[in-house]
């Protein structure tokens, strides 16, 4: 879980997970003086108007893309065993479907091997943009690339529902209408090998281990600091792939324990009877005058990141960014909750659960997607019904942690 | 506590920068680029302070334009105030991700690996790998530098070996030194 996102962090959905309102309730607020769920239909959220944690493919299909066959000739950036027209296509499109693959065959998630929809190609060479539909491209000489970028993911989300990306409405606050995959292309000495031509092409990178990873951010995911993590940010070395293979046994072998636990949070099974184990607790600070008296309600600590490490062999199980519980109809608390969830559980498995402020490498800016989204209010959505809103209050950088000695 | 206490607490220490990584560098595959490397392809290097950030859609794309005023320049032709484009940012509503690429705040202070060519806004070379930011501590006054990609450290879970890669929580006199080193031509050295 140690690549827990920001839209781990409550503001994630999926593009093209089918949309559980209807078109015209998404158009806007309908609200009066009922405090509204704003994030998710009551049905769904349990009356929570607090952001939603997990993504929800909704069934076979739910997960739509597409890929451009259209490649650049001159350098070639897509490198295959088989030369022929349709042969070259059948083998990147093998490997896009077995890098779809390795995060489909987790265990213990909602995205199954039927989640994806059949993968479609297009023959525009341009497919990669704000139309709302999620596309790969390999020839899209996209302005943002420089040297060092093998590849990235343009994941557009809204914060408000009714919003519209070329086909996509937002049905949900934080919703991904659009997330696009873009390989570089300009750079006349970058080149991607399928994996049957990755042998004959050691100075090519590996398509699958770099797709792989892409398709882990158009999931929800941010880099991991695993070094054997797929979602490690580095691409493995020319001629070189991350992990061992997928097998037909083991398709997600490419994938370390983190990346698992990982999706495993954003794509939770209900009937997942191993990785139950939920955490919960707050961060309080020893003299609550020194909590903010602006925005009014903090009572516990804002934004320290929390984390829980296996007692026994010392490995960091899970992180997570606490401070608020929504477990109620109205907004956020900012009471210093915090929520580890999708953690092993029983045969004796315990935790120690460590705080540490975000004042180190990592600053509140960078967390600002996690936190920015928590409430609504007046100035935000006018007319924002009173019950209903709340003010995000500054991460809390002030703290310090001592380790208490043991009862 | 104990000295074994001390030390677990300070390797938990370790495990949760780890676990942040997720949250600062974000959605791209990098190569890896040496800072010789980067001094050498870079068009600008400059130390400079972030003046405004703005984002827009240009061509169905979010781009964020942010305003440095150029404190000190050490490579290339840059004026008083320089332009540098990134992808993603947000514009009323609507938010593009691309995670990767560096954000700024106005009177931030970074060293910038500049790309592209002059009279155009520039982007920054190899993105989380360009960008070092200044920090300075309040008690001393004095100014470190750290990359964005070498943030944190970097748990190897096979060996469970910490490592870090890059420039990290560098005095800038040293790092100007350094600088300098990799922009003098080879001849030089």
């Amino acid at each position: 879980m140690i690549q827990e996102t920001a839209r781990r962090l409550g503001l994630g959905g999926l593009a093209l997970a089918v949309a559980t309102f209807s078109v015209q309730q998404a158009q806007g607020y309908s609200f009066n003086q009922v405090v509204p769920d704003v994030r998710q239909p009551a049905s769904l959220s349990g009356g929570s108007a607090c952001p939603v944690r997990a993504h929800r493919p909704t069934g076979s299909g739910s997960v739509a893309v597409q890929w451009s066959t259209a490649f650049g000739t001159n350098p070639v950036a897509i490198l295959t065993q088989d030369q022929t027209t349709s042969g070259r296509l059948n083998e990147i499109e093998q490997a896009i479907q077995q890098s779809l693959g390795v995060w489909t065959g987790v265990s213990g998630t909602t995205l199954t091997p039927a989640s994806p929809a059949p993968l479609a190609r297009t023959a525009v060479a341009n497919a990669c943009g704000s139309d709302g539909l999620n596309s790969i491209c390999f020839d899209q000489n996209d302005a943002a690339f420089t040297p060092g970028v093998l590849a990235f993911t343009r994941v557009i989300t809204a914060d408000r529902i009714g919003e519209q990306i070329g086909s996509a409405i937002s049905a949900e606050v934080g919703q991904i209408l659009d997330a696009d995959i873009y390989f570089s292309s300009s750079d006349p000495r970058t080149a991607f090998a399928t994996p049957l031509a990755l042998f004959t092409n050691p100075n090519a990178y590996d398509l699958e281990s770099v797709l792989t990873h892409e398709l882990g951010h158009f999931l929800g995911f941010s880099h991991s600091a695993v070094w054997s993590a797929i979602m490690f940010p580095f691409a493995p070395a020319p001629g070189t792939y991350a992990g061992p293979r997928p097998t037909a046994q083991q398709p997600d072998a490419p994938l370390a324990e983190d990346d698992r636990t990982g999706l495993r949070a954003l794509y939770p099974d209900p009937n997942d009877m191993v990785h139950t184990g939920t955490i919960t607790g707050r961060i309080l600070a020893a003299n609550p005058l020194s909590l903010l008296i602006s925005p009014p309600g903090v009572t516990g600590i804002f934004g320290a990141q929390v984390v829980a490490v296996d007692a026994s062999s010392g490995a960091a199980m899970g992180g997570a960014i606490g401070g608020w519980s929504c477990s109620g109809a109205g907004p956020a608390q900012f009471d210093g909750t915090y929520v580890l969830e999708r953690l092993a559980a029983g045969n004796g498995t315990s935790y120690k659960i460590y705080a540490e402020p975000l004042n180190g490498a990592v600053n509140p800016a960078a967390v600002s997607n996690a936190t920015s989204s928590l409430c609504r209010n007046a100035m935000t959505d006018a007319g924002w019904p009173a019950a209903a809103s709340c003010i995000v209050p500054p991460v809390d950088t002030s703290f310090t942690t001592h380790m208490r000695p043991s009862p | 506590m104990s000295f074994a206490d001390r030390r677990r607490f300070l390797w938990i220490l370790f495990l949760a920068g780890l676990v942040l990584i997720a949250l600062v560098a974000q959605a791209t595959t990098f190569s890896r680029l040496r800072f010789e490397e980067l001094a050498r392809q870079a068009s600008g290097v400059a130390r400079l302070r972030c003046l405004s950030a703005e984002s827009h859609w240009e061509n169905g794309e979010i781009w964020t334009e942010t305003r440095f005023a150029v404190e000190e320049t050490e490579k290339g032709l840059l004026g008083a105030l320089t332009m540098v484009r990134l992808p993603g940012g947000r514009v009323g509503h609507i938010e593009a991700h691309v995670d990767g690429a560096p954000r700024f705040h106005p009177g931030e202070e970074v060293y910038l690996f500049l790309w592209g060519k002059r009279g155009e806004p520039f982007h920054v070379l190899g993105w989380a790998q360009g960008t070092f930011r200044i920090t300075r501590n309040p008690r001393t006054g004095r100014e470190s530098v750290t990359q964005d990609s070498a943030a944190t450290v970097i748990f190897d879970a096979e060996s469970r070996t910490f490592r870090r890669d890059g420039i990290s929580k560098m005095p800038v006199a040293e790092f100007r030194e350094r600088l300098r080193g990799a922009l003098e031509p080879a001849g030089k050295r």
